[in-house]
């Protein structure tokens, strides 16, 4: 040895180094068949069996070979470089290109690898040269991997596995959990599985802990950078769902506003590079939200916005984007692209106002409304122009488009409402609903009525509900003009009186009482007229409800009826049996389906018997029903009217066809389809044309006969 | 039914008179829009005994007319189909008006259903609309213009009803459904 060594000094000493080097240097090319056979033994083993184990022992052959040709340490760094070199790009150029594929599951592997180890792997080894028995059982692998310079040559290949591996972990656990926040949790594994991993890769030659993290730092945060990623695009691809969970979702939510806004390094404080931070924000910032802002639009578009979706769910959904879109992005812009599409579709709705104004006065029915009760009444917000005088003015965000409209934490409600133009239809509609809602009361408790006019005028103005004022004026009058009209003569009546100009068109089909009835409601009217001189009372019979009692031979029977019912029964304490036909001509205005459904309601009670096809005579002495029929007739008699608008378009629907039918003749629903196109605002279905024809059918108005429709005459 | 449309009709139909008005502009728009808007009227108004619509849904400009015949007078109890045609100059000109059916009446040709009344020729004004013409033509079959017949033997036996109304059911056919 010590021979070699002079040999070497007086080689050096006679500048002959180099000629020594190169010779070394072809004899080993000449030498490398050598490898090239087990390399290719090797990969074919690998190909044959796709088991990383090969890759394994190829890499640690190959290290041994390395080793054995090394020249000794004495030779100094610089051949020592030349030859390393030398054999790398050797052992690089024969690599066949399945070699990549082994190396990148060989590294995939190595991740449960580190799970398995049993100390616990922060640990980082205090010195370099080999340790018996190897901190970790990796380690090794590792090492022999920096020898041959792989590490360097596959740093890509290594951070995409780490990458696939983040994102196979995210969709994991994430998928589908919306119900607490992810991040923390990821990060928390990150911190558990993934730093240690890095360790080798990364940061083998950490000598302290201290500088360990500076050599991750930089890695580091690019996988953080990627957790985050892949969170906001599994949460934007799910994102119309979350929406349906709000509020159930709310951490997804917050998750997704961090992971999308920023950086998110607050635990990680270690790898934090603020520049660097900066930079990704702005970037993830852009690229992310336009992505969140199609897919939503792609999802509503699919999902929400068709014609099988009910228009309260429609509203609800689009209510829960402006929350959750809020808590994403409070100035708004993100939801203005969103809602665009939602709010022309709504504004082509027919029904939307109606559930919108219902939901304004916390329809009962509604379950939950889509109004939160805690949220502060807010006079509608009109747009407004920036304040520039703000101290604490902002810019509009970036992305934000030329037609954003910044409307500022406006309340839900007042976005609901500006998806019209005017407020004029809503407080429109707020007459009908109100109508229908006042009439319904009973025990005069206008209260709620009171109080849901007070929180629509904080809304609409004072002005706009003007009239709705006077509608509830008109119910509390009623009751003191009542109250004084009883003083004076005591009536078994309690009319409502209500103000003809101030009230939306009532249905007038009203009918002249008959009996006792009409004196009570003529000597009624003559004491109004006493009190109040200068007006007139106009009945409107068919509203309201009359407490009877009908004494019987055998018994007496108590009921509650509307008017309709309560002058039928009266029409028998004149003759115990009547016809259809005959007491239509007595209520002369009175279609026959009413008075059927009258009498319908007195079979029921047992006080009236259907002799024959529509004949009815009164029972003065019960007979046992069969308990079959009556739940039957119940049922129909329980149908509700619909609501005043629908009758009204359903009656301008008759109307052309009656004059399509009288005109034409007999016509197929198809024709008539398309013949209703002449009809303004018709916007039926063929299906729905054909059950509406179905019900005139009923009525009797129509007749069918092999398809083809024509009038009753 | 009836009873609930008699209410629409103040909201709807309340003003008859014609949306156009007898302004100059006659492009194809806005005759459509006339047409349209007196088909409303028309439907919504639900004056007793007349009645139009337009024959199919591609052309606005013809329509099918039904008259009763008005109560009281001879032609009582019967229908008359009429058709209605509307130059594209519609309302600045009359529409052309036939009786589809055959109709024994002093100012009806009987064969090719022709009508001999003022307000269709000379004395037409872009304020009349379907509805009044409708209404003039019913009121013409319970008083008859004697002095200007199409149909002079109609018009010589105008004063004894029971010859007249033997002559006008002789030619009547009543109005089948079906028959499109």
């Amino acid at each position: 040895m010590q021979q070699i060594r002079t040999a070497f000094d007086l080689v050096g000493k006679a500048r002959m180094l180099s000629m020594l080097l190169e010779n070394f240097l072809e004899d080993m090319r000449r030498q490398q068949y050598l490898i090239e056979r087990e390399v290719a033994q090797y990969m074919a083993e690998y190909e044959n069996s796709s088991q990383a184990d090969s890759i394994v022992r190829l890499i640690f052959r190959l290290v041994s070979w390395y080793v054995s040709w090394k020249p000794i340490a004495e030779l100094g760094l610089t051949i020592h470089a030349a030859y390393t070199l030398a054999f790398r790009t050797h052992i690089f150029s024969i690599f066949p290109p399945s070699f990549s594929r082994g190396f990148k599951e060989l590294i995939a592997s190595t991740f449960s690898l580190v799970s398995a180890s049993s100390p616990p792997p922060w640990v980082i080894p205090a010195d370099l040269p080999p340790i018996d028995p190897p901190p970790r059982p990796d380690y090794q692998l590792w090492i022999a991997c920096e020898t041959l310079g792989l590490l360097e040559r596959y740093e890509s290949l290594i951070s995409s596995v780490c990458y696939e591996y983040i994102e196979a972990h995210v969709l994991e656990t994430c998928a589908k959990k919306w119900d607490e926040p992810m991040l923390p949790k990821l990060r928390e594994w990150m911190t558990e599985k993934i730093v240690p991993w890095m360790i080798m890769p990364y940061a083998r030659g950490a000598r302290s802990a201290e500088e360990a993290r500076a050599m991750l730092q930089g890695v580091g945060s690019r996988f953080d950078y990627h957790v985050c990623k892949t969170l906001c695009d599994l949460r934007i691809q799910e994102i119309f769902d979350i929406i349906i969970d709000y509020p159930d979702s709310q951490s997804a939510l917050q998750d997704l506003k961090v992971a999308s806004s920023r950086p998110g390094f607050e635990d990680f404080e270690m790898m934090v590079n603020r520049v660097r931070g900066r930079i990704q924000e702005c970037l993830q910032r852009v690229d992310q939200r336009s992505q969140l802002v199609v897919n939503l639009r792609k999802a509503n578009k699919k999902r929400l916005l068709h014609p099988g979706a009910d228009t309260k769910d429609i509203l609800t959904q689009y209510v829960s984007i402006i929350r959750c879109l809020r808590i994403i992005d409070p100035p708004g812009v993100l939801l203005y692209k969103v809602a665009d599409p939602i709010r022309k579709y709504l504004r082509e709705r027919s029904d939307t106002i109606r559930c919108i104004v219902a939901s304004l006065v916390g329809d009962g029915e509604s379950g939950d409304s889509l109004v939160d009760e805690n949220e502060p009444i807010q006079p509608l917000q009109q747009m407004q122009a920036d304040d520039f005088s703000d101290p604490n003015w902002e810019p509009e965000p970036i992305d934000a488009g030329p037609d954003f409209r910044t409307n500022k934490p406006s309340d839900v409600i007042s976005t609901l409402v500006s998806i019209y133009d005017s407020k004029d239809l809503f407080v429109k509609e707020l007459q009908v609903l109100l109508t229908q809602r006042l009439l319904a009361v009973k025990d005069g408790n206008y209260e709620r009525e009171r109080r849901n006019i007070e929180i629509l005028k904080v809304r609409f103005g004072e002005a706009a509900l003007q009239v709705c004022e006077v509608m509830l004026r008109d119910m509390t009058d009623s009751r003191r003009i009542d109250q004084h009209v009883q003083a004076q003569k005591s009536v078994p009546l309690h009319p409502t009186i209500i103000s003809r100009h101030f009230w939306p068109p009532l249905q007038t089909n009203s009918f002249t009482m008959p009996g006792q009835f009409r004196d009570i409601q003529e000597s009624y009217a003559k004491e109004f007229h006493l009190f109040k001189p200068d007006k007139r009372l106009h009945w409107l019979s068919h509203l309201g409800t009359i407490k009877l009692d009908i004494e019987l031979q055998d018994r007496t029977v108590s009921a509650e009826v509307p008017p309709l019912e309560a002058s039928i029964v009266e029409f028998f304490s004149q003759k115990d049996t009547w016809t259809v036909d005959e007491l239509a001509a007595e209520l002369k205005s009175v279609e026959k389906t009413a008075i059927v459904k009258a009498l319908t309601t007195w079979l029921d009670l047992g006080v009236l018997k259907e002799e024959d096809e529509d004949r009815y005579k009164l029972l003065e002495i019960a007979e046992a029903l069969p308990s079959g029929q009556k739940a039957a007739t119940r049922a129909a008699a329980d149908e509700e009217a619909p609501a005043l608008a629908v009758q009204q378009q359903q009656a301008e629907q008759m109307k052309f066809i009656e004059g399509m039918l009288t005109n034409l003749g007999a016509l197929p629903l198809a024709r008539i389809q398309t013949m209703l196109k002449f009809a303004p605002g018709y916007d039926q279905t063929i299906e729905q044309l054909a059950e509406f024809m179905e019900a005139a059918r009923r009525e009797g108005l129509v007749i069918v006969k092999d398809g083809m429709w024509k009038l009753c005459r | 039914m009836d009873q609930i449309m008699s209410s629409l009709a103040p909201r709807t139909g309340a003003s008859n008179k014609p949306a156009a008005g007898g302004s100059g502009a006659a492009s194809g728009g806005s005759v459509t829009k006339r047409l349209q808007s007196e088909l409303m009227t028309l439907m919504m108004s639900a004056s007793p005994g007349i009645s139009a619509f337009p024959r199919s849904d591609a052309n606005l400009y013809d329509w099918v007319g039904t008259i009763d015949g008005p109560a009281g007078t001879i032609y009582s109890g019967l229908k008359f189909k009429i058709s209605i045609t509307f130059p594209p100059t519609y309302p600045m000109s009359p529409p052309t008006i036939k009786f589809d059916s055959a109709c024994y009446h002093p100012n009806v040709d009987l064969v090719g259903g022709g009508i001999c009344l003022d307000i269709l020729q000379d004395k037409w004004s872009a304020v009349y609309s379907v509805q009044t013409i409708l209404l003039s033509l019913q009121s013409l079959l319970g008083e008859p213009n004697n002095a200007s017949p199409l149909n002079p033997d109609a018009a010589a036996i105008w004063d004894s009803p029971d010859q007249f109304k033997a002559q006008l059911m002789k030619h009547y056919r009543p109005i089948v459904d079906d028959a499109e």
